[in-house]
């Protein structure tokens, strides 16, 4: 069955990347010291933490994309019947695509996709 | 047993194991992560049982897009770096059992539910027969509510600008 090779497929990338990394662990020479914890092994040492607070503007990116994503999601059942169902289904996405053009509009027109 | 069986139980200890990990995790961002390989592992089992658009949509809505906006509000918290603090006894106490009383209820229920068998005619959902069902007027077809479902998206994408903005606004 296609699906088990599927499945099959996700299981076996996840073990040659493993075993890939266990082997490289293996047989890798290892030195310890404090120095192979620095983020960075030269140049400056670094200062505070290198984790830093993100803009608000990639939470609203990622919002405008989530939604986006979505759409795409009732994109793909259109898009396999489009041809069978014809000029019905043609409409019907682009009432769909009409709604969400506006959303795009409001966001384009608060400067949402302007990053500033 | 046969493949998929085995394949099962490897997923089900897989997603047992990240789900600990990712509520026993001190560290926000890894947390999320581990709740990346749990939300794999139920892509795995939507395949599993033939469902193969469930699975993609489970990929890019949760993997793709719900994830990220997780990451990215964890991002955006100040005490990144931090260790989260171990919570008092008596609070972790507290939570045990409301998770096991919760896990009580939610077993007892699928216990005494009893799954009717699935009416659809044909060997295999498919998505064709997803997208038939949603465009169609006729009866039982789902037109409405896709487009419904748009003023839904607009509506939610139409706050999250506004109250990110009317956010900005406030700082500067």
């Amino acid at each position: 069955m296609d699906k088990e090779a599927l499945i099959l497929f996700f299981l076996s990338a996840i073990a040659i990347v493993g075993i890939g990394m266990l082997l490289s662990w293996l047989v890798a020479p290892k030195s310890k010291n404090i120095q192979k914890k620095e983020a960075y092994e030269c140049g400056i040492p670094t200062v505070g933490s290198s984790y830093m607070q993100f803009r608000v503007g990639y939470y609203l990116f990622a919002i405008i994309f989530l939604i986006f994503d979505v759409e795409t999601v009732f994109i793909f059942p259109w898009a396999v019947v489009m041809k069978s169902m014809g000029m019905t289904a043609f409409i019907e996405i682009i009432i769909f695509f009409g709604i969400l053009g506006l959303g795009l509009l409001y966001a384009w027109k608060k400067n949402a996709l302007r990053w500033d | 047993m046969n493949a998929l069986t085995i394949i099962f139980y490897i997923m089900a200890v897989l997603m047992v194991v990240f789900s600990i990990m990712a509520v026993t995790s001190r560290k926000l961002l890894r947390a999320a992560i581990y709740l990346l390989f749990v939300l794999i592992g139920v892509a795995v089992f939507y395949l599993a049982v033939d469902y193969m658009f469930l699975a993609a949509v489970q990929v890019v809505v949760y993997m793709g897009g719900i994830l990220v906006l997780i990451i990215f509000s964890i991002l955006l918290t100040s005490h990144l770096g931090e260790r989260l603090q171990v919570v008092k006894p008596t609070t972790m106490l507290f939570a045990a059992v409301l998770s096991l009383v919760s896990a009580g209820v939610v077993i007892s229920v699928i216990n005494g539910f009893t799954f009717i068998t699935s009416t659809f005619e044909g060997d295999k959902l498919t998505v064709a027969h997803i997208g038939q069902q949603l465009l169609s007027y006729d009866q039982f077809g789902y037109v409405l509510p896709f487009e419904v479902i748009s003023i839904l998206l607009l509506a939610a994408m139409i706050a999250a600008i506004a109250i990110a903005k009317y956010k900005h606004q406030g700082k500067s």
